[in-house]
């Protein structure tokens, strides 16, 4: 297959986590939109790497697992302190800081 | 030195800043792990001073290298090392304020210290970093222990929220940072900066792939160094943020995100500067004009140096934008004379916190040119600089920004510097105002009795130097001392710049393409 599609199709999931951040309300699946965008991030370099040979794109594609990996970590971590202390779990309630 | 038996040789002697920080975090991470208050207390805040302090005397060392290390993906030269400066300066100034400015009942240990020790770390990869892979990892090294640093008050609402609104904020930039690089990779068919820039010069300069992929990573890098109009995330996350952290975010973050903008855009992308200048001045035009107006009406001090650091990247882009190491050395230089301006402020904000319980409030400094000069004064002079005041160091900074815009043709974001400049001295002065022409509020100057952690203020400062054990927030000598120093040194940078500015001329010499 042409290397069109590939990437046809880590854009178009590229734009649904996008647009997911945008919309969407709850900090968990926000963290899942992220994961979308990076993973989309991912095809494109395997994809690039298939097309170009050598490995740089698989590894560059391995590192960001590993990075999206430890943010997802994190941020579960944060969803979890919200939650002990029984603050809403919702972004659009979090208007503690603003001005 | 290159004694590997197998695999790539490793040049130690310049890879020593990176490992000293990283092996101090692990040791810091360790030694916290004995019983007992004193090693909390003061042993783990030692051994990272400590860590820094070895990481600069390496630096030093190091002063003159310029060689790639671990077959090409990071690069020790004059930009790493004067900007590695920059972050172990600010680094040593957040564990002086973190000291004794955390509950006792949450405080956080070792733990805070090693992710700003790691985040160090990740600072200095990214402005090494020569190839894309290795730039993300050292952008990721950065930001993620800063997310656990930001929300690291566990029991406080607004700094879980921050937490929160920089992890999500600053993935999105992560992942479209990701994207924009897979681009850059599909169009070049390379990941090193010196093969990526071979390929453009041939015939890529009007390439989709890289031109697309250059936007998305602009965007990844703008979110980091909250250039409108990605800068929403920056007042809320720097005002939720424990103010020592705050300070760390405003000046060494800042100085990393511009520092990578550099080598990024003036090595691996230098032939294709006629696409992405442009669009890069635009930015720093809004980014000047929305800071600065977003500042005006602001009544907390950490949210009014949050918009006019937005305002500063603004400024700052200038000198990325030019593309000549006039305007490299002027980025430098005035990443450094930041670092020395907002570290004076965020000191005194700190200190009026454990004083007061009007926390970052405008109010908290009213009256303080009376009750407290030594504090006053060094905030007088950091809001002078900030504002680009004659005589200060801040001036000399924007006078080298605008001098390499002119002089590469572009008039006009020098023009911007200044109108941003005029617009922001109405909150500058607002501050100054404040401390000088208002009395103190009466609940201000007694300080709050409520809560579990009562303050003292106006007491003599030396009587709290000598009891620092105690486990309250009660002390603000250490603090005092910082302000004064980085107050003063702002003055006499601004009086006497030679020496910072053959500083920054290093990080100029570090690009060989640049004239």
């Amino acid at each position: 297959m042409a290397i069109e599609w590939y990437l046809a199709l880590s854009a178009l999931i590229f734009v649904i986590g996008a647009g997911g951040v945008l919309t969407r309300r709850n900090p968990l699946v926000l963290l899942l939109c992220v994961e979308l965008m990076l993973n989309a991030g991912n095809l494109a370099l395997v994809a690039f790497n298939r097309m170009h040979g050598g490995g740089d794109g698989q590894i560059f594609a391995l590192m960001v697992m590993v990075v999206a990996a430890c943010e997802v970590v994190i941020g579960l971590g944060i969803i979890v302190a919200l939650y002990r202390r029984h603050l809403p779990i919702d972004v659009d309630e979090m208007r503690e800081l603003q001005g | 030195m290159n004694g590997a038996a197998q695999g790539a040789s490793v040049d130690w002697a310049a890879l020593s800043p990176l490992l000293a920080l990283a092996g101090g975090a692990l040791v810091v991470l360790m030694v916290g792990l004995f019983p007992g208050r004193g090693v909390r207390d003061r042993v783990v805040p030692g051994l990272a001073l400590l860590t820094l302090a070895v990481t600069a005397g390496l630096l030093v060392w190091q002063y003159d290298t310029s060689t790639d290390l671990l077959e090409g993906a990071l690069r020790v030269d004059g930009l790493t090392v004067t900007l590695s400066f920059v972050f172990v300066v600010a680094g040593m100034a957040t564990v002086v304020m973190t000291w004794r400015h955390l509950d006792p009942v949450e405080s956080p240990g070792p733990e805070l210290y090693t992710l700003l020790l790691s985040s160090i770390g990740g600072m200095v990869v990214l402005v090494a970093a020569q190839d894309l892979v290795t730039l993300f990892l050292g952008f990721e090294l950065l930001s993620i222990p800063l997310y656990v640093l930001c929300a690291i008050q566990l029991r406080r609402r607004g700094s879980l929220e921050s937490g929160l609104k920089y992890l999500v904020v600053g993935s999105v930039g992560s992942a479209t940072l990701v994207y924009g690089f897979a681009l850059i990779y599909g169009a070049a068919g390379t990941t090193g900066f010196a093969g990526i820039a071979e390929a453009i010069s041939g015939d890529l300069s009007s390439d989709v792939l890289l031109l697309a992929g250059l936007a998305l990573a602009i965007v990844g890098f703008a979110f980091k160094a909250s250039v409108a109009p990605f800068h929403q995330w920056t007042p809320d996350v720097y005002e939720g943020a424990p103010t020592p952290i705050t300070a760390f975010m405003a000046t060494a973050t800042k100085a990393a995100a511009l520092g990578v903008l550099l080598r990024f855009l003036d090595v691996a992308l230098l032939p294709a500067a006629e696409a992405w200048a442009p669009a890069v001045a635009v930015l720093a035009a809004v980014t000047i004009v929305v800071g600065n107006v977003g500042a005006l009406g602001q009544s907390s001090l950490k949210r009014l140096l949050a918009w006019s650091g937005v305002a500063q990247a603004g400024y700052l882009l200038a000198g990325v934008v030019v593309g000549t190491s006039l305007g490299v050395q002027a980025t430098v230089f005035y990443l450094a004379v930041y670092l020395l301006m907002n570290m004076a402020a965020f000191a005194v904000i700190a200190a009026r916190e454990r004083e007061t319980n009007l926390g970052d409030s405008v109010d908290a400094l009213a009256g303080l040119g009376t009750s407290r000069p030594w504090l006053a004064w060094p905030m007088t002079i950091a809001m002078l600089a900030l504002a680009g005041f004659p005589l200060t160091a801040g001036f000399i900074g924007k006078f080298k920004l605008i001098e390499a815009s002119v002089a590469s043709g572009y008039t006009w974001v020098g023009l911007m510097i200044v109108i941003g400049s005029m617009i922001s001295l109405a909150y500058y002065l607002k501050v100054i105002a404040a401390m000088w022409m208002r009395e103190a509020p009466a609940g201000a100057a007694a300080v709050a009795a409520t809560g579990p952690r009562p303050a003292l203020a106006g007491a003599s400062t030396e009587a709290q130097i000598t009891a620092p054990t105690r486990h309250t927030r009660r002390g603000t000598g250490e603090l005092t001392v910082m302000a004064v120093l980085f107050g003063a040194a702002t003055l006499v940078v601004g009086i006497v710049p030679q020496p910072l500015l053959d500083f920054a001329a290093k990080a100029g010499e570090a690009f060989p393409g640049l004239f």
